[in-house]
């Protein structure tokens, strides 16, 4: 049965049919699989297969990249409360789109996909002052700071990223919180996000959400990477 | 391969260097026809025969008996030998020509006649300096036509690139060129400037047959733009645009030293007009739009699209202007696709299957070079009708490294996956904005009566694949108009007015300005309009 579930769910999402997921989903349920298992067996090993598929085939597009995340959310949620143990939080990472940024789409898949892996997501919303993206990672004791810039004079100015790493560097933060930054110019450019003083880019959601927990294990593993 | 367009005759034209193929319209001369190009032939008048300059060879086809122009310019020698003036030449039937002193290659080209508006009636108080220009000062490029104000009268059109375009595309690498580098501003400027007087004098010297005189009598230069565009050409506030605050507010380019300002433009007795934009992310060109199609004055429920690198959206709801911006248009104008380009010679128009192959029209019958912004419209409907392509977006089965051809043997016809979700951005952007636009008014598709294209995809636009791909929304064929050129027309109404000023700055009384990034569930919108299927009623 969990096999059957598993195809339809992920040719849902492959076809980005949110309304065919849930359907899937909710009779999944109705079949008697635990909240868990729904999170565990389906909806993460979909995140991953959907990992795989975009490293085999870069073509993906974004409304399926949009769909896996936003459904694997959606679906991750419904069923938390419906846990029967809190399940174990890898890490926490407070997310925004840069300073003078206004695009917020980028910055929810990203979310999406770390909260079907089980990352803690604070959202700051967008135009985020670089001290608040500081701020807020001390005040909810993050590991990473998320920022997304879709423009290239907010990806690369100097309110940006480059004066998040600035303060964290005048607060001696820099062990403690690493940057990670995203968006269309920084896919344009790969050596981008290091000259802007990041630790680390992805370009799509799926693959973000695989860098951000391995930077959350550097951080907690307690050294530099 | 190629099909051509009902009624037109086909011109085949040689030079010493090339070859192309020309749809001509009967009635219009080969002059007016070729202007419209790359290859221009000599003149140094209006074409009406006086200045004997556009010679080219007759070789084939039905072509109208010698004028009696031609008879006093050319000699009999000359006429005898195939000899003709370009002005005074109409085709009968499918015809060719050489050419063996074309004009030197120039960036202007005259705008095609079909894409004009009707002359607004002229200004016969005027006693002196009775030439106007308008300007349609675009990111990508420059429109403009040279007027006899007191007449009504337009002489001739321009059109070609703007030459800023070497300090960014778009408008953000643009801003950011000044700002970063202050001293480069009145470069910036400059090069604009110069751009429209180089077109002006391009007219007068070919069009009038006298330059320096004529530039003293131009009373009025009336130019429309985008916010930026205008930031630029004034040097000033190039910053604040960047500022999300002034997206929606007022924002002001009018030159802080006028005096100053109008002495650059070397034109001794011309009034710079620059209608104010609406905010900072709504240029005067959609007013110009507006004044053009006369939107207000139709019915509640008149929506006009301006598709260009910038694509503005205006929604009358009877009372109220509503208006928004949405930076969906690049990708129609062929940037960002492997395969795209904008609309000139070589670029696929149209696609029409054929049994079971396709068939392309090519801008200029040339060879296939990519895909325009029309051309990319029917790609996408002609693959998702034959189920090539799905719904979402993927190719029903996997295209490869070539990406899809449509012409086998030609890989300049290629759509790769990547293209199909750039084009899909582009496409839920632009749609999503209009639903938002629509939902923020208080009304559904149902209550649209009259949809104006304006901008990007000029005439060639085919509405019933662009309402299957969900680009433009299902209604009615004829509530549909493409006004391709509609903010030139705009601006050549302000020209032509009394108080051009008054009308566009009355025009902004209705407008409520509104900032997509505000609305809450825009990308919601977006993301739900990426799907290839015709729009949903809301
Ligand atoms: C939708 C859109 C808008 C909407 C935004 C709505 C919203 N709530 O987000 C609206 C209409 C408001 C808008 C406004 C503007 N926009 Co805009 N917009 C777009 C558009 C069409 C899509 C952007 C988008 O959402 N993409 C979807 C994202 C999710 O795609 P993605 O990049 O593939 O995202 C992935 C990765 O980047 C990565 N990622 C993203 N963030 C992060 C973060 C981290 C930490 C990580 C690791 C990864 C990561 O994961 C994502 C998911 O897989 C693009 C053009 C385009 N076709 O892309 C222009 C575009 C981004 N906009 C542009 C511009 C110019 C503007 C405006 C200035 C236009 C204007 N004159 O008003 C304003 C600016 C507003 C502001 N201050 O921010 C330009 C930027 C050009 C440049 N040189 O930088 C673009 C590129 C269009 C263009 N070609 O001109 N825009
Ligand atoms: S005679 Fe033909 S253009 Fe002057």
């Amino acid at each position: 049965m969990l096999e059957r579930i598993i195809k339809a769910y992920n040719e849902a999402v492959f076809e980005t049919d949110k309304e065919a997921a849930f359907e899937v989903i909710n009779e999944a349920m109705a079949q008697g699989l635990t909240a868990e298992d729904v999170v565990f067996k389906v909806v993460i090993p979909a995140v991953e297969e959907m990992m795989a598929d975009i490293t085999r085939n870069p073509d993906a597009n974004l409304a399926q990249h949009f769909m896996t995340a936003q459904i694997a959310a959606e679906v991750t949620e419904r069923m938390l409360e419906k846990f029967k143990h809190p399940p174990e939080i890898i890490g926490r990472v407070v997310i925004g789109t840069a300073a003078g940024d206004l695009h917020s789409l980028g910055k929810r898949i990203v979310m999406g996909c770390l909260k079907a892996l089980m990352v803690e997501v604070v959202d700051l919303g967008v135009n985020v002052p670089a001290e608040k993206f500081v701020d807020e990672a001390v005040a909810h004791d993050a590991q990473v700071i998320a920022v997304s810039a879709m423009m290239v004079h907010t990806a690369t100015g100097e309110n940006g990223c480059r004066k998040v790493r600035e303060i964290l560097c005048q607060r001696g933060l820099e062990e403690k919180i690493k940057i990670v930054v995203g968006g269309a110019p920084y896919r344009f450019d790969e050596a981008l996000y290091k000259s802007v003083g990041a630790d680390g880019w992805a370009a799509d959601g799926i693959t973000a959400s695989r860098m951000i927990i391995g930077l959350i294990r550097v951080v907690k593993d307690g050294g530099g990477p | 391969m190629k099909r051509r367009p009902e009624a037109s005759l086909t011109l085949r034209v040689r030079t010493a260097t090339e070859e192309c193929l020309l749809q001509v319209v009967p009635g219009t001369s080969v002059r007016d026809v070729l202007d419209t190009t790359k290859i221009r032939v000599r003149a140094a008048c209006g074409g009406n025969g006086s200045c004997g300059a556009c010679v080219v060879t007759w070789i084939s086809g039905d072509v109208n008996a010698q004028t009696t122009a031609e008879y006093q310019r050319l000699q009999p020698a000359e006429r005898a030998a195939g000899a003709r003036l370009a002005c005074q030449l109409r085709l009968q039937a499918d015809s060719e020509i050489r050419i063996d002193d074309p004009a030197p290659p120039s960036a202007w080209t005259s705008i095609p006649a079909n894409s004009l508006s009707a002359a607004p009636a002229g200004r016969p108080e005027l006693q002196q300096h009775i030439y106007g220009l308008a300007v349609d000062l675009g990111t990508t490029h420059i429109r403009l036509s040279l007027w006899d104000r007191k007449q009504g009268r337009r002489i001739a059109t321009r059109r070609g690139p703007n030459p800023q375009a070497i300090f960014g595309a778009d408008i953000l690498n643009r801003l950011a060129s000044v700002i970063d580098r202050p001293e480069r501003a009145e470069e910036v400027a400059h090069l604009a400037r110069d751009a429209i007087l180089h077109a002006l004098r391009d007219i007068l010297m070919r069009d009038v047959g006298e330059v320096r005189p004529m530039l003293a009598e131009i009373g009025e230069v009336f130019i429309v733009g985008n916010a930026a565009m205008l930031a630029l050409l004034t040097s000033q506030g190039a910053r604040e645009l960047l500022d999300p605050e002034n997206w929606a507010g007022r924002v002001n380019y009018q030159p802080k030293d006028p005096a100053a300002f109008q002495s650059k433009w070397l034109l001794p007795h011309a009034t710079i007009s620059l209608p104010d934009p609406v905010s900072g992310f709504i240029g005067s060109d959609l007013l110009a739009d507006l004044v053009a199609t006369r939107l207000i004055e139709g019915p509640p429920g008149s929506l006009l699209l301006d598709i260009g690198t910038n694509t503005e959206i205006a929604l009358w709801d009877g009372t109220h202007l509503h208006i928004t911006a949405v930076p969906g248009g690049p990708a129609f104008e062929g940037s960002g696709l492997r395969n795209g380009m904008a609309a000139e010679p070589g670029a696929i128009f149209r696609v029409r299957p054929n049994r079971d192959a396709w068939s392309l029209e090519t801008i200029g019958g040339s060879p296939e070079r990519g895909f325009c912004g029309s051309g990319l419209v029917d790609a996408v409907a002609c693959l998702l009708a034959s189920g090539q392509l799905k719904p979402s977006g993927r190719f029903a089965s996997p295209t490869g490294d070539e990406g899809f051809c449509f012409d086998p043997g030609n890989p300049r016809t290629a759509l790769h996956a990547q293209d199909i979700d750039t084009f899909q951005r582009a496409k839920a952007a632009t749609a999503a904005a209009m639903a938002a636009l629509l939902r923020q008014a208080g009304m559904g598709w149902n209550s649209v009566q009259r949809l104006c294209v304006c901008g990007a995809f000029g005439h060639t636009l085919d509405i019933a694949h662009a309402q299957a791909i969900g680009l433009l929304p299902p209604l009615p064929v004829e509530f549909i108009e493409l006004a391709a050129d509609a903010s030139l027309a705009g601006c050549e109404m302000g020209l032509l007015h009394q108080d051009g000023l008054a009308t566009f700055a009355n025009m902004r009384n209705h407008i409520v300005a509104i900032n997509l990034s505000q609305i809450w569930d825009y990308d919601d919108l977006y993301i739900d309009h990426l799907r290839l299927r015709p729009i949903q009623n809301q």
